[in-house]
């Protein structure tokens, strides 16, 4: 009994150690790359006029889709914000999905709206189309509203593409700040590419805390709310490291929902987003991606670093959980969805690469971690522990987690610096040594409950409190009126 | 104190005395964990350093860049057109020469100012700007430039030789306009057109690599916005074994109606590659030549759904009317962009389409009633 036991304890102990250091091995790996994409992606664009794509006759056309659901308090404002991108060949498409309160009434109130005779090309499923308005002001020519059942985001969005009479599609949230040269940069990679692009995505960035003016980002400030700080770190390692690097292998397969650039013919050839999971912008990916493989068609999915979308970023535990678990379960959906994929050597970098990354490191490896800490627990209860040696396994992870996020800080440091004040980053890189033992053990958390969640049969998004942007004169922005919203703006980091 | 030197003391045995005894497992781990705060430290003191420097660097350039942006200002102000381009430039040179030129900061300021002032003028400025760029001898770095291992450095000097329009030096630019980094071969290519007086896409005859459509766009812009670019027949090259040379010029041609290529594009309508034959289309729209409708036409039922929607598009802008029967029958098809299209062609037909798709409406099934209605209402 007590040999069986110690031979349990020994291929478990190697087994997670080797496990640790595979993980830590490609998360080295990862900042390479990143560090190479992110350098080569600067050299190439220190010097570029954007203005060229935004005179030029030959600039792909744009729809911009944007769902809102009882959105009516900001919606204006938002539309207007849109509205006011730098690019000329593009058109904008709100999606009003179902809402319960006066979103509709008043964009028409505000945009001079009237129900149009819009012959709609059915080619996606989608709830039923109440009413399709365009605006009487030429001003607002390229604004078109869709009224529809509700349906949820990828039913929106789904609407929307068949609407749609453009190239390119720009998937955004309709609360998300959007920088006015967004679209240039997003539609840069279309034109230089030699592979055909589907898809390209911008770091989002966390905007609480900032000062915004008429819908636009002013001036960058660190979240005062310490469970912002940490998703600040969060995202700017996920971004700036995670999605650089696989950007560089060609094997992303996310593009935030927040904000995404897709081939419309590629997104409507492959069924448009999926109605069965919560996870739509990640599936759509890989099934653009799947179908460019099973065409043997050479494609590329395009990252850049610009800090292109703000979004406002859950500021309590309880709505960051759901947000959490909610990623967990669409990561899941995704993964099994696609499980053929798995070392597929016909799918190259996606099969073999990306889907296993994604599965071991994404899924398994909070399991994992869940998994070690109620052993350690139980081992320690019955006196089985090596403190000793305990502590150095855990101060390893440590130290390599706050290496990481300051490798992330630096990267930052070293290509848009969005947080100037010295006093920010020095924030930051403290923040680097709080949030392995506070804030990393909750996503464990949220993402276990997430698992559990999912094989129990939970298929809500959950309905999510969220903090709104408010603009006083001062232009200070911080959370004030609350809003129930559903999720439909988060994406997995 | 005690518990420091306790603290160390125990480091100290752990690194040094035990460490061998140890299984691999936590030998690696107290490696990892070494290498780890090492790292970060490191990182910590690069981070604050280079913030250190930049607030340096970036106090002494607002410095330098105000001391240099006042001088030009000087003579943008003072520098009068009845006192003759020479006089005004030796007039402000010397100030210019005591600037430490020397240090490459003060130079690099000083030529990106100069630059940015040239870029904002025209006449007398631009040419009082060009003189004192030229009298600075800072060309001679330019010049250098060009010869760099770096390639944004060659982008630099090319930019400049451009922006100051150095006409001399256009064969150094040109010899780049085949160079292996694409960006450098872009960004001569553009020079090269602004340059040369007589042949300035003499490029485009021994292009290797692809004209991307980023390249295509930039080279666009400069070529249609420029006021002294010699616009050539762009027929000659549409016979050119890279494809996207023949789209490049299409798109020119398209812009400034050479009506004399139409019987190069006319053969262009058989090129096996679909981008070809559907901006080939588009120019014949373009140009709204009525006389190869009718290959349109003959071209139309083997062609894919793109080049079937440009041609439609095409006969709508042609509106000659002679084939409103065709684009009728178009209304039959089950594809829904084919019926749109052919709609938006009759619309394209003026009141004489516009009559016809009234009556249409009537006697035509519900969904095509539907797409009438929504090419006929102005608003969308």
């Amino acid at each position: 009994m007590e040999a069986g036991f110690y031979f349990f304890e020994q291929i478990f102990n190697s087994a997670i150690f080797y496990f640790a250091l595979v993980v830590m091995a490609s998360y080295i790996f990862l900042c390479f790359f990143s560090a190479l994409e992110m350098k080569a992606y600067m050299r190439k664009n220190s010097f570029i006029d954007y203005r060229e794509i935004l005179v030029s006759p030959f600039a792909p056309s744009v729809s911009i889709l944007a769902p809102a659901y009882n959105e009516e308090a900001t919606i204006v404002d938002n539309v207007k914000s849109i509205m006011s991108l730098h690019y000329s060949n593009f058109e904008i498409i709100i999606i009003n999905d179902g809402s319960k309160d006066h979103s509709l009434e008043k964009l028409i109130h505000a945009y001079q709206l009237e129900k149009v005779d819009f012959c709609v090309n059915e080619q996606l499923n989608h709830q039923p189309i109440r009413g399709i308005y365009k605006s009487r002001n030429s001003s607002y020519a390229k604004l078109i509203v869709i009224d529809k059942e509700n349906g949820g985001k990828s039913d929106a969005l789904n609407a929307g593409i068949n609407v749609s009479s453009k190239d390119l599609l720009l998937c955004i949230d309709v609360d998300c700040i959007v920088e006015q040269d967004a679209l240039l940069k997003l539609v840069k990679p279309y034109l230089e590419e030699k592979k055909r692009v589907i898809a390209t995505g911008g770091v989002v960035r966390i905007a609480n805390s900032c000062e915004v003016e008429d819908g636009r980002l002013v001036k960058v400030h660190m979240p005062k709310n310490i469970i912002s700080r940490f998703q600040v770190l969060e995202y700017i390692r996920a971004f700036l490291m995670g999605r650089m690097a696989w950007s560089r292998l060609n094997g992303l397969l996310i593009i935030s929902g927040a904000m995404g650039l897709f081939d419309k013919e590629i997104v409507i050839k492959c069924g448009g987003y999926s109605h069965e999971t919560v996870g739509e912008d990640m599936e759509l990916v890989v099934r653009m991606r799947r179908y460019m493989h099973d065409n043997n068609l050479k494609y590329q999915v395009v990252y850049i670093p610009d800090p292109l979308c703000w979004t406002e970023s859950p500021v309590d535990f309880k709505i960051l959980g759901r947000q959490r678990n909610r990623w967990t379960r669409g990561t899941i959906e995704t993964l099994w969805t696609h499980r053929d994929l798995f070392f597929n050597p016909k799918y190259s970098i996606l099969g073999m690469l990306s889907y296993p990354y994604w599965l071991f490191f994404e899924w398994l490896a909070p399991i994992l971690e869940g998994i070690g800490i109620i052993t350690f627990i139980l081992l320690a209860s019955f006196g089985k522990i090596n403190w000793e040696f305990s502590l150095i396994l855990f101060t390893m992870v440590y130290t390599f987690s706050i290496l990481l996020s300051t490798i992330a800080v630096l990267f930052e440091e070293r290509s848009y610096h969005q947080y100037t004040s010295g006093m920010d980053v020095l924030k930051l890189l403290l923040l680097a040594f709080i949030e392995p033992i506070v804030y990393h053990p909750l996503t464990i958390y949220w993402s276990i409950k997430g698992n559990i969640d999912k094989f129990t049969g939970k298929k809500n998004w959950g309905t999510m409190t969220r903090a709104g942007f408010t603009s006083n004169q001062k232009d200070k922005l911080e959370t004030s009126s609350t809003q129930n919203l559903t999720t439909q703006q988060e994406q997995s980091v | 104190m005690l518990l420091s030197v306790s603290v160390g003391e125990y480091l100290k045995n752990l690194f040094f005395d035990r460490l061998p005894f140890f299984p691999d497992n936590i030998r690696i781990s107290l490696f990892i964990i070494m290498f780890c705060l090492i790292a970060t430290l490191e990182i910590y003191l690069y981070v604050f350093l280079k913030k250190a420097k930049n607030k340096r660097d970036n106090y002494l350039n607002a410095n330098w860049k105000e001391k240099i942006s006042n001088m030009l200002s000087n003579i943008i102000i003072y520098g009068d057109e009845d006192d003759g381009l020479e006089n005004v430039v030796n007039h402000f040179l010397p100030r210019f020469k005591k600037l430490p030129l020397k240090r490459k900061r003060v130079r690099n300021i000083l030529i990106e100012e100069i630059r940015i002032y040239h870029s904002n003028f025209t006449g007398f400025t631009a040419d009082v700007l060009k003189e004192l760029f030229i009298k600075l001898e800072l060309h001679k770095y330019t010049l250098e430039k060009l010869k760099s291992n770096y390639w944004e450095i060659q982008i630099e000097g090319i930019r400049e030789i451009a922006q100051f329009w150095l006409y001399e030096y256009d064969q150094l630019v040109f010899a780049l306009t085949d160079h292996e980094h694409e960006i450098v071969r872009m960004e001569a290519q553009t020079a090269h057109v602004r340059l040369n007086r007589d042949n300035p896409f003499k490029f485009l005859d021994n292009m290797r690599g692809r004209i991307l459509p980023w390249h295509q766009l930039i080279l666009f812009e400069i070529i249609t916005k420029a006021k002294y670019v010699k616009i050539p027949s762009f027929v000659q090259w549409l016979g050119s074994p890279n494809d996207s040379v023949v789209i490049f010029c299409l798109k020119l041609i398209g812009y400034y109606q050479q009506l004399d290529a139409l019987a190069e594009i006319v053969k262009l309508l058989k090129h096996p590659q679909e981008e070809i034959r559907k901006m080939s289309v588009w120019v014949i729209g373009k140009m709204e030549a009525e006389f190869v409708e009718e290959e349109l036409l003959k071209i139309y039922p083997k062609e894919t759904q793109k080049v079937k929607i440009e041609i439609l598009s095409a006969l709508g802008k042609i509106s000659s009317g002679n084939y409103l029967s065709f684009l009728k029958d178009c209304l039959l098809t089950a594809d829904f962009e084919i019926k749109m299209g052919a709609t938006k062609a009759i619309l394209g037909h003026g009141r004489k389409g516009k009559l016809m798709l009234q009556e249409l409406q009537s006697i035509v099934p519900t969904k095509n009633q539907q797409i009438i209605a929504h090419v006929l209402d102005a608003r969308i």
